[in-house]
């Protein structure tokens, strides 16, 4: 926000930071340097290598002048003699600082100097002897000595005035070398004033930036305290313990009078209900005392709020903690959300009494649909039984009109309650192997007369590699190939249906179906609409179509159901082409020889003794109508408990039991059936219920049911059924302990066990002493023991293994009792050790290389319960 | 203010030093040939007004000799010879400054500034041996010039007076 002037203030802040150190660097340290050379200058300066050198060179005439003076003195009166040797001596110690005083080096490097110089040092070295002699011999070489000291004189003042003009050589080179060091200092300072001008000019550019900065956070900070001030909500600024620092004039409105008020004061204290500030503390503020950052489901919550006149309302709370470093701060902003709570409560209200209502009329359509059913299955079953009767033609006619108007209604009944089942959600798609063949051409064979009336051809096949046995709803998807078919036959006259079956692409469980028809098609913009429920569209589609426009929309529904897509392509006079897109899982282990036997009804065959409980008159009457009709007998009960006993004292064949019964409903009389071990204990138990869900046919499978049919009751499935369960009850599978007897010897594992043993019969030998002392264990048993069951199983698969087959079922049974919490008969464990001999004496019989034929096998005469006393004729209720 | 700082430091000095010197009852009269007179604000006499020493006397100050090399002669020199201070505290001197004077009569003023520890002598001897009068004997007096830049300067030179033989210290 702070760069939102877009300019590049990072790197150049970067430059700009360094840029004037470096310069300063850069001068601080020529600034050294030159102040350096020009100490070392003025330090050259402060220090005089010459002492007064005009003193001493004129010093030297001076003193010349004296000594010569003094000469003259002494010829004059030889009391001056001493003051003459003095001056000489003062003269000699001046000439000796010429020639070795380091000062007056420069002038001795002076060409003339050494002639002049060795002049004078030629006098004093022979005036010096005559000096120190007597006062007698200096009297007398008086005269002499002035006459060399004149000789002498013009060499001393040459070697002044040398002196004079070698000096002032220096002097001037010494002055130029102050003049130098001077400039030099100018330039030094010139170089500092000019750095100093420079950051100068640098730090006032800086301050003018600060002053920018300051003038621009102080228009931000303003701005910002605008923003907070016209909030909505209130804010409150606290610190991190809580306390409030600051807050906005709706804060202050809202929970005191003034903002200065409001200040230091807990916020939990100042925005709870009276009382209750310790659970706000405790609760949502948690992580204040924690001293910790809100977690996320801790910066945003609702509370209960009161403000300072001791109202309370409800408040939604955005609270964070802000870091800043110095000055860490906690803001939150409340605001009043009673009107939200108080809307969305009103439209909650509003919701849920409009679902009620969308549910109430579901309801209401399910059960009026249903209660519909059960009347017109009544009236289309009569009308099936009077079409067997002696009729003359026009009755006939008249009765296939009836007929088929039944049909559309009841089609029209199921289709609503279809539709309210599935938008009731409570269904899920069954998975259930079948044949996609048999289903296809069980669609072909149902809508095959409507296609002769229509004088339509429908044909079907595989695009591409087939995958006939699938795992899925058949129901559901038979529905919706119906559909399919069913409109393109409606729309389609003397043309041709293609039903094709085709893998997905991406090679997966994918399968689509889809429904070719050559008839007038649908314009592209109602192509959109035709899934829509109650869909008729105003078009010749629309005004030839029957019923109440479900079809599809229920089809669509049905595909989701199954987790597929729907879909429809067509043009106006092309036809149209129906798909649905499901996955179908190839089917595991579904054997050829049971295909059919769900779809397609085998021919009548032996009369079955059947018994009918239904509480239902009508449904009665129809039930013993189809089943009477195919040559099977049929006792009714009216409801559950006399169904059950009549099973107990009466073995048939299998049994049709409804569901929904007063007394004693179908499952629970099943499950009594199956308990109470009566005659018909193992017979075959069909459950007839129009809600056969999933899971509702699980419940009753559990109870003992061994299939279900779907109501209304159709004839063909129900005398399919019937062949089925009576067929498979008859043919003992691994996991079915009811029904058939099994032979006492299984030849096929014996044959087996005969290649295995190789002659072994050792095996046998312990296999017949085990065997035989749990058998004998079981006998005299007592049938509640514990240990029951898991002997029993033991000993089941021992005889199992050996083709005991018989022995082992009867071994099963009794575990499998116990195992549903029943105590077995203790008639059928005494039975145990007779069949355990025969088995035993027929195995041992069979390995004793004396085989004997199948026909040896008997049933065992422990399966007592198994084979009850049958009674010849039906039992009808009064 | 200074003035008397300045006479309270020399007393203290001179009670320092007093014991030390070889004159704790006044100045002995000298045997040898005079080199040094010394008049003006002094408290300890033999001569008169004036305190006189011969070479003897200077010795008995308590020598200290210096090595430095000088302007007016070439090679490094040592000069042995009495502290100026030393030799003013043996003469009780009170002054703020004082005037040597040369054989040549060459005059210079030394203020009491210079009157310290470490500050000039009163040389006697030169690379060990008395200075003549033709060797700027027979007394000079040297500061340590390489000691010090301080000493360097041309006052300094010309407060360096040999061929000395008299001190006034004035008031």
């Amino acid at each position: 926000m702070e760069r939102s002037d877009g300019s590049p203030r990072v790197p150049r802040s970067r430059f700009g930071r360094w840029l004037p150190v470096a310069g300063l660097c850069i001068c601080v340290g020529i600034v050294a340097a030159s102040s350096w050379i020009v100490l070392r200058k003025i330090r050259e300066l402060s220090t005089a290598n010459t002492d007064n050198l005009q003193w001493t060179l004129s010093q030297g005439d001076v003193e010349f002048l004296r000594f010569r003076v003094g000469l003259e003195q002494a010829r004059l009166s030889t009391e001056r003699l001493d003051d003459l040797r003095r001056r000489f001596d003062i003269f000699y110690s001046r000439m000796m600082t010429f020639g070795n005083g380091r000062i007056l080096a420069p002038l001795r490097a002076r060409a003339g100097f050494g002639e002049h110089w060795s002049q004078v040092l030629g006098f004093l070295a022979s005036t010096a002897p005559l000096i120190d002699a007597s006062d007698e011999a200096l009297a007398r070489a008086l005269p002499r000595l002035s006459a060399a000291a004149e000789e002498v004189d013009a060499n001393v003042r040459a070697l002044t005035l040398l002196g004079l003009s070698t000096f002032a050589e220096e002097s001037d080179d010494l002055r130029t070398r102050v003049v130098e060091t001077l400039v030099m200092m100018t330039f030094v300072l010139a170089l500092l004033v000019a750095s100093l001008v420079l950051f100068a000019l640098k730090y006032r550019k800086l301050a003018s930036v600060a002053d920018d900065r300051a003038a621009e956070v102080q228009i931000k900070a303003a701005r910002k305290r605008t923003i907070v001030e016209t909030s909505l909500d209130a804010i409150i600024v606290t610190d991190f313990d809580g306390r409030v620092r600051s807050c906005n004039t709706v804060a202050a409105r809202m929970f005191g009078h003034c903002a200065e008020g409001l200040a230091d004061r807990d916020l939990a204290e100042l925005i709870a209900p009276e009382g209750e500030a310790d659970a706000l503390r405790a609760g949502p503020l948690a992580f204040l005392a924690a001293g910790r950052d809100p977690g996320e489901d801790e910066t945003r919550f609702e509370i209960t709020v009161a403000d300072n006149e001791g109202r309370t309302f409800p408040a939604e709370v955005s609270i964070n903690r802000a870091d800043p470093g110095r000055d860490p701060i906690v803001v939150a902003y409340l605001r009043d959300i009673s009107l939200r709570k108080e809307a969305e409560a009103e439209l909650r209200g509003a919701r849920d009494r409009a679902l009620a209502g969308e549910k109430a009329k579901a309801e209401f359509l399910a059960i009026a649909s249903h209660e519909m059913r059960t009347p017109l299955n009544g009236m289309l079953g009569t009308m099936e039984l009077m079409r067997d009767g002696a009729l003359d033609p026009r009755q006939r006619e008249l009765l296939e009109r009836m007929q088929a108007s039944g049909g559309i209604l009841l089609d029209l009944a199921n289709d609503v309650l279809d539709l309210a089942r599935l938008e009731s959600g409570k269904l899920v798609a069954e998975r259930q192997p079948f044949s996609v063949t048999e289903l296809v051409e069980s669609v072909l064979e149902t809508t095959e007369p409507i296609a002769k009336t229509t004088g339509n051809e429908v044909s079907w096949s595989w695009t591409g590699p087939p995958r006939d046995h699938v795992t899925g709803d058949l129901r559901r998807l038979r529905q919706v190939l119906l559909n399919f078919v069913g409109n393109a036959l409606k729309f389609t006259e003397n043309g041709n249906i293609r039903i094709e079956a085709a893998l997905g692409r991406d090679g997966g469980d994918e399968v689509e179906f889809s429904v070719t028809d050559t008839g007038i098609g649908i314009d592209r913009d109602d192509l959109g609409r035709v899934f829509n429920d109650f869909e008729t569209l105003d078009s010749s589609y629309a005004r030839r179509s029957e019923g109440a426009g479900l079809g599809l929309g229920i089809a669509k529904r049905l595909a989701g159901l199954m987790d597929g897509s729907i879909g429809a392509e067509s043009a106006p006079g092309q036809g149209s082409r129906f798909w649905i897109r499901l996955p179908l899982p190839a089917a595991e282990g579904l054997a050829e020889d049971t295909r059919g036997s769900v779809l397609t009804a085998r021919p009548e065959g032996e009369p079955l003794d059947l018994l009918v409980v239904e509480d239902n008159e009508l449904n009665r009457f129809i039930l013993r109508g189809f089943l009477e009709r195919a040559g099977h007998r049929v006792t009714e009960a009216s409801d559950g408990r006399s169904g059950v006993a009549l099973a107990q004292t009466h073995g048939f064949d299998a049994i049709l039991m409804d569901v929904s019964m007063p007394v004693m409903d179908g499952m629970e009389a099943s499950r009594a059936i199956r308990r109470d071990r009566g005659a018909s204990a193992s017979a075959p138990i069909i459950g007839v219920t129009a809600h056969a869900l999933p899971e509702e046919t699980k419940r009753f499978r559990d109870s003992g049911m061994t299939a279900c049919l779907g109501k209304p009751v159709d004839r063909s499935a129900l005398l399919a059924m019937l062949e089925t369960v009576t067929a498979h009850h008859n043919v003992p599978s691994e996991t079915s302990s009811e029904g058939g007897t099994p032979p006492l010897l299984d030849p096929a594992i014996l044959a087996e066990l005969a290649d295995v043993l190789q002659g072994d019969d050792s095996i046998v030998q312990k296999l017949v002493d085990d065997a035989g002392r749990d058998v004998s264990r079981f006998v005299g048993m007592d049938p509640s023991d514990p240990d029951l069951p898991r002997i029993a199983h033991r000993c089941a698969g021992m005889v199992g293994n050996f083709g005991l087959a018989a022995l082992s079922r009867s071994l099963l049974d009794i575990e499998r009792i116990c195992k549903v919490g029943g105590t077995p008969d203790p008639a059928a464990l005494q039975a145990l050790g007779p069949l355990w001999s025969e088995s035993r004496d027929a195995l041992v019989t069979h390995l004793g290389l004396v085989p004997r034929p199948a026909s040896n096998e008997r049933a065992p005469g422990s399966a007592a319960a198994k084979s009850p006393p049958r009674d010849e004729g039906p039992i009808s209720p009064a | 203010m200074r003035h008397i700082l300045g006479h309270l430091r020399n007393a203290c000095i001179a009670l320092l030093l007093a014991p030390s010197v070889a004159f704790a009852n006044g100045l002995p009269t000298p045997t040898g040939e005079v080199l040094l007179a010394i008049d003006g604000a002094i408290t300890v006499t033999n001569d008169g007004d004036r305190a006189i020493f011969d070479r003897d006397m200077l010795a008995a100050l308590g020598p200290v000799t210096v090595e430095t090399t000088t302007v007016w002669t070439e090679g490094v020199q040592t000069f042995t010879g009495v502290p100026l201070a030393r030799l003013m505290a043996a003469v009780g001197a009170t002054g703020d400054s004082l005037t040597a004077r040369a054989i040549n009569d060459y005059a210079i003023s030394i203020p009491s500034e210079d009157w310290i520890e470490g500050g000039p002598i009163v040389a006697y001897l030169n690379n060990g041996a008395a200075m003549p009068l033709r060797e700027k004997g027979p007394l000079w007096i040297v500061y340590p010039y390489d000691s010090e830049p301080r000493f360097q300067t041309e006052v300094i030179f010309s407060r360096s007076i040999w061929q000395l033989d008299r001190l006034t210290v004035d008031n």
